[in-house]
């Protein structure tokens, strides 16, 4: 009996880890505020963020640039972590992530139709500064991810069986990238180049007032998902022993998708399709806290989530000057190889 | 005697589309009482699996009046049915982390409770049922590092730790070897009697079926269905009649089968 106890609390190793994770997450923000082209004094980053904004060049770059980078950066590993764990666990599969439910090749159709369309028009949307199209991009991208995650949870309420939605989920996404071919093919090289740039993803194109929003929204679904923290537990067992165990699936199921499904439309919305995080973040919190327990999980994706994202973007900003790597390729060089390490231990752990 | 499952009428079916059915089995009348143990005997495809999943409301069947300790199994939400039944299924697990005494405490889910947040009687009942099916030594332990028999001890103490009057266990003995199938149906005797909780299970093994069950239920593949105690069944050459076949023959006195 006392053994058990000590068993079932929740142990230090998780709290301290969470903390530190916690503060890694601070350090890297101010990094990603301190480091860029432009040099900067840590001096005038704490002054600026301390309020003290006085016709300063310096703060110009922060608030309008760096800042919200960072914050976008953090929100949207928090969002991908988060929905990938979601995805993995309402599917009972590790390959689950954001991309497969062809949320985010809706959000691709919808940028492209408007950025290809201005082969027709002569409108160049993406131009730098336009903020009429930066608003009219998210809101296109935003419009296809919610037509098809609709599309999949219309789909799921009528098909109890996951595998399927998740079947259909990846057939949607084949199609959608078929149709947004298609469109590539008859645009001029210009806007077909621009919309390549989008589909690269960068944590750049939002403003401070939009990441604040995406933020706040982000914050919201998470907090959602905290109400999920046990059953998501029970639902590790599958479908029917979580129905033997008083849980209504097919609701869950919904809510689930629902959650996930807004956390990767908002994500892809502001910054673009961003590989591989959704899905690699869910399998590194597993294999740090050695853990399979939401109550554990659903903290550690998001802090971690946020985390990696910022390193990421660290990353991208190394080779100095006016460039940065595009983001995607970063989190996928980091992603794959670490997706990889996950499986082959998954697969040693079945056989020993 | 207190009825704990009540089956007054159940018409179990398999379903080809949405029109195509078949009857499988037509059950009247038919009772788990408080404390019994009761084993559902046939050969593959009779139909004890569709039963069971009938029973518990995973599969449609095509006509159903069932009761659970006296109320209409149709007049019971989800939330209170896992109060009054508890599972073992034959589906597998696939996760890598789970440890062995956090899927024992997702049996206390339907009380409110989880890993993390559980009350001093969730802590008493997630130990009793430990121990009973003898686990608490790997409590720590990850439960894909386990051997089928002791994956199959977790999963049915998860059960006990449900708290319910009746357990129904699909199949709770097979992939498991010999003695192991011998000492699982041992132990869900002694739960049976010890805690008063009623058992219900399918199974292959006739041998142990007929030792440890207070009840047998004889599924055939045509259809019929007899019930009864073991020793009266095996007395009335029923057990003979429908387990004979190609030179196997159920021997009464040593409880097996012979070869000739």
């Amino acid at each position: 009996m006392l053994k058990i106890e000590k068993i079932l609390s929740l142990n230090n190793k998780t709290f301290s880890y969470l903390f530190f994770l916690s503060l890694g997450v601070i350090v890297l923000f101010l990094l990603n505020l301190w480091y860029g082209s432009v040099l900067i004094s840590a001096e005038n980053v704490l002054k600026t963020l301390l309020g003290n904004t006085n016709n300063n060049s310096d703060s110009i770059i922060i608030i309008n640039y760096r800042l919200p980078q960072a914050i976008t950066a953090l929100a949207i590993g928090m969002a991908l972590g988060l929905s990938g764990l979601l995805l993995q666990t309402l599917f009972n599969n590790p390959l689950a992530g954001p991309s497969v439910l062809g949320i985010s090749s809706g959000a691709s159709f919808g940028v492209a139709l408007v950025v290809l369309s201005g082969s027709i028009t002569g409108i160049n949307y993406l131009m730098p500064g336009l903020v009429f199209g930066n608003i009219l991009i998210v809101a296109s991208a935003l419009i296809g991810a919610f037509a098809v995650l609709f599309l999949i949870i219309f789909i799921s309420a009528r098909i109890g069986n996951i595998v399927v939605v998740l079947i259909i989920g990846i057939m949607i996404g084949y199609a959608i990238n078929a149709l947004v071919g298609v469109l590539q093919f008859f645009s001029r090289s210009m806007e077909l180049q621009e919309y390549v740039i989008w589909g690269l993803g960068s944590f750049s194109k939002t403003t401070l007032t939009q990441s604040v929003y995406l933020s706040l929204s982000i914050l919201i679904l998470i907090v959602f998902s905290f109400f999920f923290r046990n059953s998501l537990n029970v639902l590790l067992m599958g479908k029917n022993y979580a129905q033997s165990m008083g849980i209504n699936t097919k609701r869950m199921q919904f809510s689930v998708l629902l959650i996930a499904g807004l956390l990767i439309a908002l994500a892809t919305a502001f910054t673009g399709p961003i590989a591989f995080l959704g899905l690699a973040i869910p399998h590194i919190a597993r294999n740090l806290f050695n853990t399979s327990n939401h109550r554990v999980l659903l903290p550690a994706v998001i802090i971690l989530g946020a985390f990696i994202a910022l390193v990421c973007n660290f990353i991208s900003k190394l080779p100095g000057y006016d460039t940065s790597l595009p983001i995607n390729a970063v989190t996928s060089m980091i992603g794959a190889p670490i997706v990889i390490w996950a499986i082959i231990k998954r697969s040693k752990i079945r056989q020993s | 005697m207190k009825e704990v499952l009540k089956i007054k009428n159940l018409k179990t079916a398999y379903f080809v589309g949405k029109r195509n059915q078949r009857i499988l089995h037509h059950l009247q009348n038919l009772a788990v009482y408080e404390g019994d143990l009761v084993s559902v005997l046939g050969l593959n495809g009779s139909g004890k699996s569709t039963l069971i999943r009938s029973l518990l409301g995973m599969q449609k069947s095509v006509e159903s009046e069932i009761y659970f300790q006296n109320t209409n199994s149709r007049s019971i939400n989800i939330n209170e049915l896992a109060k009054l039944v508890s599972v073992v299924l034959t589906d597998k697990l696939e996760d890598n982390f789970l440890k062995v005494y956090e899927i024992v405490s997702l049996g206390r889910f339907p009380y409110g409770s989880s890993t993390g947040s559980l009350t001093e009687l969730d802590k008493e009942k997630i130990s009793m049922a430990m121990e009973s099916m003898n686990i608490t030594e790997f409590a720590n332990r990850s439960f894909s590092q386990l051997s089928d028999g002791e994956k199959q001890r977790v999963l049915i103490a998860r059960a006990i730790a449900q708290d319910t009057p009746l357990i129904i266990l699909d199949e709770p003995a097979a992939f498991i070897d010999s003695p192991g199938k011998l000492s699982i149906m041992k132990m869900l005797k002694l739960i049976s009697k010890s805690q008063n909780k009623s058992v219900l299970l399918t199974t292959h093994d006739i041998e142990s079926a007929l030792k440890f069950s207070d009840k047998i239920w004889l599924l055939s593949q045509d259809g019929s269905f007899q019930s009864g105690i073991p020793e009266e069944m095996i007395n009335n050459d029923l057990i003979n009649s429908f387990f004979d076949k190609d030179g196997i023959t159920f021997n009464k006195e040593k409880l097996g089968f012979d070869i000739d």
